[in-house]
């Protein structure tokens, strides 16, 4: 019966979002809906507006039509840092100029919940320790931030998503720089934290694997939306990305008994 | 570690406030120095020097040297350019220009009027530097630099175009003023600086998350509930304010701004409430070894200290492009 709660609790629910930028649409007609907990997929070719929809949802554009709502009240409605404490961003890569350390580029995420006066406390110590703990980097607390690796800078970006104590997740193609092993580590990383994740990929295999829904984005319209069986078809693909594809299913590596997408792709060149 | 840091510097720094109050053209025993702060005589001469001259003289110089530094890393945090400093981004040759001009039009040499007129100045330059560098604030730190040279340039020939219209006597003290010097200080007007001074750290720790949540992009910031435009906008009257009222108390005193958040920075992480004040005190003790060094390097005359700030400035500037260039060469 709880689980039944559970599940159909809407975290984010976008109705008809459309985003028009001198004359031109940047998205049309999107409308999805993401439960409590889940692992939401964004997929889609480059300028397909993955970001643009990203940035409606994190409030930094707003949608010229159309309306986002957080736990069932308008996005709008919140404060700045009322929103800051539920849905905290990993963007794809951020400006450095400035030697900080790994410390307080985590302990940035404490700023929605601290007033302007308070001090950092044992509990916000705790919190960043355990949010270092968690990514691994305990023993680059002090390391100054730009000294990292791409793969660890992001790691640094999760753990102060962490320290922001959010309900919803969102990275905007969080590990597009990085070597496989960071694009895995990552994105596991961000599904171990039991929030309830949106993220947009390039790697269509990785997505499939890690995702519990999927969302493809396509010239600024929703093109699919389901399990990632039931989106990742050879007729998607080729539609949407222009390659042609053979999708088998494979069990997944986490679970044996649930099977996930495989694609395995070819252009057209070699016969 | 930061803490060992803070107290060394509050070491050096009171040994610096004895040198100073002892170096200069008589030399002053340390005794009497002792005897002037616990028990003041004024009829003894070397002890009214310490107390009425040397004192407020250092005390200027520390919070001309803190706040100079304080303004460039306001500027620096809030345009995320490194080579912000309200010199090179023409702030403080609005706020010159506001004095001269001021000076021309009524001939008032001092007082709240020429701090206010220094501010308008400051602010005219900062509204003009935003309105060139707005499309760009947040990734173009050359244009930025370069559009904050052309208006420093500007201001300077409005300047000495004013200063061309008036009369000799008056334009040597307004150019020995925009030389930078403390000689002004006396009790009556420190105040002011030391009120804008301690507000503009105030309000510095006050906003330190917003701030630094800042320094990893406007995107960021925007993530972690600031509203970043506000922020700015303050954040610039405020280093506008700050740079104002030095300059019309002391004139052109450049490259603090640019230099001490640098050095800081290659030590201590810029986010730490550490790193903050540990800029303020490096600005004002540089200061106050600036004036120090201003008083005694010549016999019986005094350097100008912009004159000495300018020469370690630019030679630290060269240094800084240099180094730069090496580190994108070797990527």
């Amino acid at each position: 019966m709880n689980q039944l709660v559970q599940a159909t609790h809407s975290m984010l629910d976008i109705q008809q979002v459309g985003l028009q930028m001198n004359q031109s649409y940047i998205l049309k007609d999107v409308s999805f809906n993401i439960q409590a907990g889940q692992f939401v997929g964004l997929l889609g070719p480059n300028g397909a507006g993955k970001s643009s929809l990203l940035r409606c949802i994190y409030r930094f554009i707003k949608p010229t039509s159309g309306q986002i709502k957080l736990l069932d009240a308008p996005i709008d409605s919140y404060s700045r840092q009322e929103y800051a404490k539920q849905v905290a961003v990993v963007l794809q890569d951020v400006p450095e100029q400035f030697n900080l350390a790994v410390f307080d580029v985590i302990a940035m995420g404490l700023t929605p919940h601290k007033p302007l006066f308070s001090s950092m406390n044992h509990k916000d110590k705790y919190e960043i320790a355990t949010a270092l703990e968690k990514v691994g980097l305990t023993h680059k607390s002090n390391q100054m931030f730009s000294s990292l690796s791409g793969g660890e800078k992001q790691r640094v970006m999760i753990a102060r998503a962490m320290v922001q104590q959010p309900q919803l997740l969102i990275m905007d193609e969080p590990t597009s720089h990085l070597d496989v092993k960071y694009q895995i580590q990552i994105m596991e990383l961000a599904k171990s934290l039991g929030v309830s994740v949106l993220a947009s990929f390039h790697d269509l295999n990785l997505a499939a694997a890690i995702s519990d829904h999927l969302l493809v984005l396509h010239n600024g319209e929703l093109k699919a939306q389901g399990a990632p069986s039931q989106v990742l078809t050879s007729e998607l693909l080729s539609d949407v990305f222009g390659v042609c594809a053979k999708v088998t299913q494979v069990p997944s590596a986490h679970n044996e008994q649930t099977l996930v997408p495989h694609i395995r792709y070819h252009y057209g060149y070699i016969q | 570690m930061s803490k060992l840091v803070l107290s060394g510097l509050l070491l050096l720094l009171s040994m610096s406030f004895v040198s100073a109050l002892g170096f200069g053209a008589i030399a002053i025993e340390l005794s009497d120095i002792w005897q002037a702060l616990v028990s003041y005589d004024a009829t003894n001469l070397e002890q009214k020097i310490v107390i009425e001259l040397r004192l407020p003289r250092a005390i200027l110089a520390f919070l001309v040297g803190s706040g100079l530094a304080m303004a460039g890393l306001i500027l620096q945090t809030v345009t995320r350019n490194p080579l912000a400093d309200p010199y090179l981004f023409g702030v403080s040759s609005g706020a010159s220009f506001g004095v001269v001009l001021l000076f021309a039009l009524t001939g008032v040499q001092a007082g709240l009027v020429l701090s206010g007129a220094a501010f308008a100045g400051s602010l005219l330059a900062m509204t003009a530097l935003l309105l060139i560098a707005k499309s760009q604030l947040n990734n173009q730190v050359e244009s930025m630099l370069l559009a904050g040279v052309a208006l420093s340039f500007l201001f300077s020939a409005c300047t000495s175009l004013l200063l061309y219209w008036s009369d000799p006597q008056a334009v040597t003290a307004i150019v020995f003023w925009t030389l930078g010097s403390f000689s002004r200080a006396d009790w009556q007007i420190l105040w002011l600086p030391a009120v804008v001074v301690c507000m503009s750290v105030s309000c510095m720790l006050l906003f330190r998350r917003t701030l630094n949540a800042m320094l990893l992009g406007d995107e960021s910031a925007t993530t972690l509930g600031v509203n970043v435009t506000k922020l700015r906008l303050g954040m610039l009257v405020l280093s506008s304010l700050l740079t104002a009222v030095l300059v019309a108390m002391c004139g052109g005193v450049g490259f603090v701004g640019l230099m001490i958040p640098h050095i800081v920075r290659f030590f201590v992480s810029q986010a730490s409430t550490a790193g903050l004040l540990i800029t303020t005190m490096s600005g004002g003790l540089f200061m106050l070894w600036v004036d120090i060094a201003a008083r005694t390097v010549l016999e019986n005359q005094e350097l100008p200290v912009g004159v000495i700030t300018a020469a370690i400035g630019s030679v630290f500037f060269l240094a800084l492009l240099v180094l730069r260039k090496r580190a994108t060469a070797s990527m």
